[in-house]
């Protein structure tokens, strides 16, 4: 029933490789050995699982309800109004339909999901995110584990992380959480000041910050917790930015991530509305043509108020990056900063380009070098879970090429601290894309705002960096990585790979 | 349906032209008439066996019409042709004429209307010439009218000289509510120092606006042309034709009979056509030309075997003999049309004219630019679309040129604006090309420090300051006329292209001739649409080269982060480059999109820096976020970010887009 869900692997006999792929894909093989290399120094990622390559080892969970949508979110969500959730529950109050039917939908998904290899290897990491998780009554939340590690199995200590909002737990929630094996708190604060939480259309105020704040930290059994801040928000000052800071410092979480705020179409920032009324008074006459009135109303352009100017927010993440490390977090990746051995493990799948499970509403799995995106609607994904049930769906399979892959580990490993693996890629993709990589970079290492390092990840001067270039035969003698620095290379990392996308696609 | 194509084709004559290898933007929809070089050139020629026959007495004008092959004596050809200003209603008019004459029945007219070359129906003008003959019956006596048309643009003054020299008449057609314009008065000149018989013709009498009395009064005061009988007309409704017929037949001589000397055939145009070659189109002044005659053309010495003859009727109709005063067309294998120019003179090979129509003249350009293509694999293309245009058109000239900022392309030279915009919009309408167009410069002659001269038409091949003494640019004498409210900012425009004032003369007590001689380099920019603007359409104008003068001439180069950008690079008046300077500067940096890094953009004349601004560095690009390990977003994001900066031309380490180089040029044409 379950053969067509990969059809990438499920037609063929096993052990055998896809014919279509003459060669073991180079992404895989890329992601392998990157996974037994970057481990080497002090501010080396924690020692990544030894797994076969081809099995994903985390899993996504998306749990898209919220009370309502915040400006800025463009995310599939499921807006459950202020009547449900509102009140911290301890579950004794009816659950929401809507939940427990998602919840029934995504473990027939789960269900549905054929492990990708048949050795049992085990997930290490599961994420449930959203939307606002913290909405779904825990025992939902432990059925989907439940359903997880029947499926697919955990491993002794996995990462298991929830995302939380203010407002929508309170101490027995999250001590239920924690008792069904949640262990690290992702929490939504974004921002300190009243003022801004609403402008953002936050669901909470500072009041439910702290509290939150409280809980999380006085909660036994959970060591590991997240604070999440947004920068950039309309009318955010450099002293609120400052004060969100060190309120952050304060609490002592264990990982902070800072998020730049987007505007993305669609949502509440970024609409562009054009709607058409109908005329105030009188009626419309058969032959009269009514008079139109058209309301225009337009959303917020980055850099222009109420945002922050350019200059402004590039300060802003200059200065987290400053307060933070200054507080002993270190900047591990372009949005993420933890305290030494607190990396997020399961973002760290991302980064480092190996595969995972996802389940829900328009999450994306990375499975076989596939990547998919379920559905966005609700509707239409439940129709696409009865499909993957019936057996009667199966993702095309494009064969992603060389080209995309490369830009997949430039992309992905460029926004960490520990960069590109220059040995591996050219491995990988050749040593001439590596070589007219480093050259594009040339200039910019010199400007500083990419930083050579040798194989003990100590930073070289640029004159090195160039000898080393010169030197064609054997690039990487003495550069081993090439990263973005911090803050500048990482404040112009959509410039910087892009140019790299422009050497591997010329 | 081919006689129809062809029909309008003859008379308005579109400037024919060679197929596009592409569909074109406006292609014709499927089953109306195919475009229409190819039709002409398909079109069945009809054969007529040509004797000298007899006046045949037709009953009604119509029915004389369709034996309009029919030989005539000499003394009944009348070769005549029509000047009027755009819009005066020349095209009307001959298509009532040959309406009238039952030459192209009412209904193909239409047709023929509706298939009209997109190019000249926006422009409504006619660019180039071809001839139509007509037969005519007054008095019972059969007539042969011939019309020959002609291009109503200063850029084709020579062509225009050529045609009028291939008539013994012309009708001088001036719109009854608007008055005699400057373009007209230059061809009624040249019409009259060719000596030919002018039939003042006043059209749109039916406009409400429309003051004849006036007109005719203007006509008389400034050609100092008796129009005591003018024929007042409609061409649009119909009116007056018949009067123009009579007109043409009773007014204008008829050739003199030379048939019996040597040949001597006047070319007024040819075009290429890709099945038969160039078809060169010819008034015999002398002798006689037969099918199959071995001929000479007379400027180069080519010789050729006239393999087919013929009558433009208005389509081709192959004829075996055209006398004295035939008007025609032949095909003789010719390669391309500057084999066989207009003014060249045919005459036989054995038996050669003593000497050669006078008149001829090679076609100098006036107006370069460079062209670009902005998809650098367009370059081949883009040189077998000037190669094809060029087999039609010899005063077009072109060689390749580089620059680092565009490539590779051609520097192109033109008769003049309107044939250079011709040959743009010929080369991205029919050969689908997207082009870059530099600002349009003239032939600079620098008179160097070794006591050399080296004319120059690109300003980045300017020799060094240091090697050269002075720099000379052409000037032109312009005849501006204009209602007299427009005076003023008539002259301020004038004064502001450093146009030196010469003289005003009030034709009227309401119109004014207004002389200046000005740089050229100062009008090949928007002077002419700035005229138009400042008279709101009234005023008109013409130009003619008087030569060379020094100049307080600099070269004015553009840096960006230091780089000079060579195809940024003008020649402009010391007195202008500050703030032309500062006008080019401004507008790369609104264009420019931020980099890495801070970069100076500036203006030089030499080392020094005249103009400068600067492009601050991006300060932040960064996307913060991948929700839930969905990167394909993301990806997408830098790929298209990625696809923006191919799109860029690297200029040192800045990425400047294509629309920051097109749109200084655009400003370089407004503000030189």
């Amino acid at each position: 029933m379950l053969r067509l869900a990969f059809p990438l692997v499920s037609h063929l006999p096993a052990r055998k490789p896809p014919p279509i792929r003459p060669r073991p894909p180079p992404a895989r093989r890329y992601a392998a050995s990157a996974t037994a290399t970057v481990s080497s120094s002090t501010s080396s990622p924690p020692s990544p699982p030894s797994l076969p390559p081809l099995s994903p080892s985390s899993a996504y969970v998306h749990l898209p309800f919220c009370r309502k949508r915040c400006h800025y979110c463009d995310f599939p969500i499921v807006a459950l109004g202020s009547s449900s959730g509102t009140a911290p529950s301890r579950g004794e109050v009816a659950d929401d339909p809507r939940i427990v039917d998602y919840v029934r939908l995504l473990l027939r998904e789960v269900a549905a999901t054929r492990p990708v290899s048949d050795d049992g290897v085990p997930l290490e990491t599961v994420f449930f995110g959203g939307g606002t998780p913290s909405l779904v009554p825990p025992r939902l939340v432990a059925a989907v584990l439940d359903a997880l590690r029947g499926r697919f199995g955990l491993s002794a200590c996995p990462e298991v992380s929830i995302e939380m909002d203010p407002g929508t737990f309170d101490a027995a929630k999250l001590r239920e959480l924690v008792g069904v094996g949640v262990n690290r708190v992702s929490l939504g604060v974004q921002a300190f000041q009243e003022d801004l939480l609403r402008s953002c259309g936050r669901a909470h105020g500072v009041e439910e910050v702290h509290e939150a704040v409280g809980i999380v930290t006085a909660c036994e059994g959970l060591q590991n917790w997240s604070m999440d801040l947004i920068s950039s928000l309309p009318n955010q000052t450099e002293e609120m930015w400052e004060e969100s800071l060190r309120c952050t410092v304060d609490a002592r979480p264990t990982h902070v991530s800072v998020y730049d705020l987007q505007i993305e179409q669609g949502t509440k920032f970024g609409q562009i509305k054009i709607q058409l009324l109908p005329p105030v008074t009188g009626h419309i006459h058969l032959f009269c043509a009514p008079q139109i009135h058209v309301l225009v109303q337009f959303g917020y352009t980055p850099g222009v108020f109420p945002l922050p100017s350019d200059t402004e927010s590039a300060n802003f993440y200059k200065i987290a990056s400053k307060r933070l490390s200054e507080a002993g977090y270190n900047h591990y990746e372009i949005s993420s900063y933890s305290k030494p051995g607190y990396e997020c493990k399961h973002n760290l799948t991302y980064w480092q380009n190996r595969p995972f499970y996802a389940f829900g509403l328009g999450s994306a799995s990375y499975i076989n070098g596939v990547r998919y995106s379920r559905p966005r609607r609700m509707k239409e994904y439940a129709e696409w879970v009865q499909k993957l049930e019936d057996g009667t769906w199966s993702h095309e399979s494009r064969s992603s090429d060389m080209k995309d892959m490369a830009m997949d580990v430039v992309m992905l490993s460029l926004r960490t601290a520990w960069g590109l693996d220059l040995q591996r890629f050219s491995k990988s993709f050749g040593k001439s894309l590596a070589l007219s990589l480093c050259n594009t970079f040339k200039p910019f290492v010199e400007s500083g705002l990419i930083i050579a390092m040798d194989m003990e990840r100590q930073a070289l001067p640029h004159l090195d960096f160039e000898l080393d270039l010169q030197n064609e035969g054997d690039l990487g003698s003495k550069v081993a990585f090439i990263r973005l620095s911090d803050p500048d290379g990482f404040l112009l990392s959509n410039e910087l790979i892009s140019l790299a996308f422009g050497v591997i696609s010329p | 349906m081919a006689t129809a194509t062809a029909s309008r084709l003859a008379v308005l004559a579109q400037r024919p032209l060679t197929p596009a290898p592409r569909r074109r933007r406006n292609a014709p929809a499927p089953g109306r008439a195919p475009s229409r070089p190819r039709a002409l050139s398909a079109a069945p020629r009809g054969r007529v066996l040509c004797l000298a026959a007899p006046a045949s007495a037709a009953a009604s004008t119509t029915d004389a019409g369709q034996d309009r092959l029919q030989k005539v004596p000499i003394s009944n050809i009348r070769n005549f042709c029509i000047i009027a200003h755009i819009d005066h209603g020349k095209s009307t008019l001959a298509d009532k004429l040959l309406e009238l004459t039952g030459t192209v029945q009412k209904r193909e007219m239409k047709e023929q209307f509706l298939d009209n070359m997109d190019l000249e129906r926006e422009r409504g003008i006619t660019i180039k010439l071809q001839a139509a003959r007509m037969r005519y019956v007054m008095n019972k006596e059969p007539y042969c009218l011939n019309l020959i048309d002609t291009p109503g643009h200063v850029d084709f003054s020579y062509e225009v000289s050529r045609s009028l020299a291939a008539c013994e008449g012309a009708l001088l057609v001036v719109d009854a509510s608007q008055g005699v314009e400057a373009q007209t008065l230059a061809n009624v000149y040249l019409a009259l120092e060719n000596n030919l018989e002018i039939i003042p013709v006043l059209n749109k009498i039916d406009l409400p606006g429309a003051e004849p009395d006036r007109v005719a009064q203007e006509i008389e005061e400034i050609i100092g042309l008796d129009c005591s009988d003018a024929i007042r007309c409609s061409a649009k409704e119909g009116i007056g034709i018949t009067e123009i017929l009579d007109a043409l037949v009773t007014k204008i001589p008829p050739p003199k009979d030379t048939s019996k000397d040597p040949l001597r055939a006047l070319i007024f145009d040819s075009y290429y056509d890709p099945y038969r070659g160039v078809i060169a189109y010819f008034r015999v002044i002398d002798g006689s030309i037969k099918k199959g005659d071995k001929i000479c053309f007379m400027a180069n010495g080519k010789e050729y075997v006239a393999d087919e003859i013929g009558v433009l009727s208005p389509n081709q109709m192959q004829v075996d003999e055209l006398y004295a005063g035939e008007v025609g067309y032949l095909s003789a294998s010719i390669r391309s049309v500057a084999d066989a120019r207009v003014g060249d003179t045919i005459t036989h090979y054995s038996k050669k004219a003593a000497a050669a129509l006078p008149g001829y003249s090679e076609a100098t350009p006036m107006v370069f630019c460079g062209l670009f293509p902005i998809d650098a694999d367009q370059f081949e293309e883009l040189r077998e679309a000037l190669e094809k245009l060029q087999l039609n058109d010899a005063a077009l000239k072109f060689e390749p040129e580089s620059s680092s900022a565009m490539g590779f392309g051609f520097r192109c030279g033109f008769l003049g604006l309107l044939h250079m915009e011709i040959v743009q919009e010929r080369l991205e309408r029919e050969y689908n090309l997207n082009l870059i167009i530099t600002a349009p410069s003239v032939v600079y002659r620098v008179n160097c420090a070794d006591g050399e001269t080296v004319e120059c038409s690109n300003p980045s091949l300017l020799p060094e300051p240091g090697k050269r003494r002075s720099i000379e640019e052409p000037y032109v004498k312009i005849e501006m006329l204009t209602p007299k409210d427009y005076i003023g900012p008539i002259m301020e425009l004038a004064q502001d292209r450093r146009g030196e004032f010469k003289e005003m003369i009030f034709i009227t007590e309401s119109r004014a001739k207004i002389i200046y001689e000005l740089p050229l380099a100062e009008m090949v920019g928007d002077f002419f649409d700035q005229l138009k603007s400042r008279s709101k359409g009234y005023a008109s104008m013409e130009y003619s080269l008087v030569g060379y003068r020094e100049s307080q001439l600099v070269k004015l180069d553009i840096q960006i982060n230091a780089e000079p950008v060579e195809a940024l690079s003008t020649i402009v008046h010391r007195d202008k480059a500050y703030s032309v300077g500062r006008a080019l500067t401004q507008k790369l940096k609104e264009l420019i999109p931020r980099q890495m890094f801070k970069v100076p953009i500036q203006a030089c004349i030499g080392t020094k820096v005249i103009a400068s601004e600067a492009l601050s560095a991006i300060r932040k690009d960064v996307l913060s976020k991948c929700y839930g390990g969905d990167i394909t977003r993301k990806k997408k994001l830098l790929k298209k970010q990625a696809e923006g900066k191919k799109r860029m031309k690297a200029i040192g380490r800045v990425d400047v887009p294509q629309e920051a180089f097109m749109a200084v040029l655009k400003l370089e044409k407004e503000v030189l």
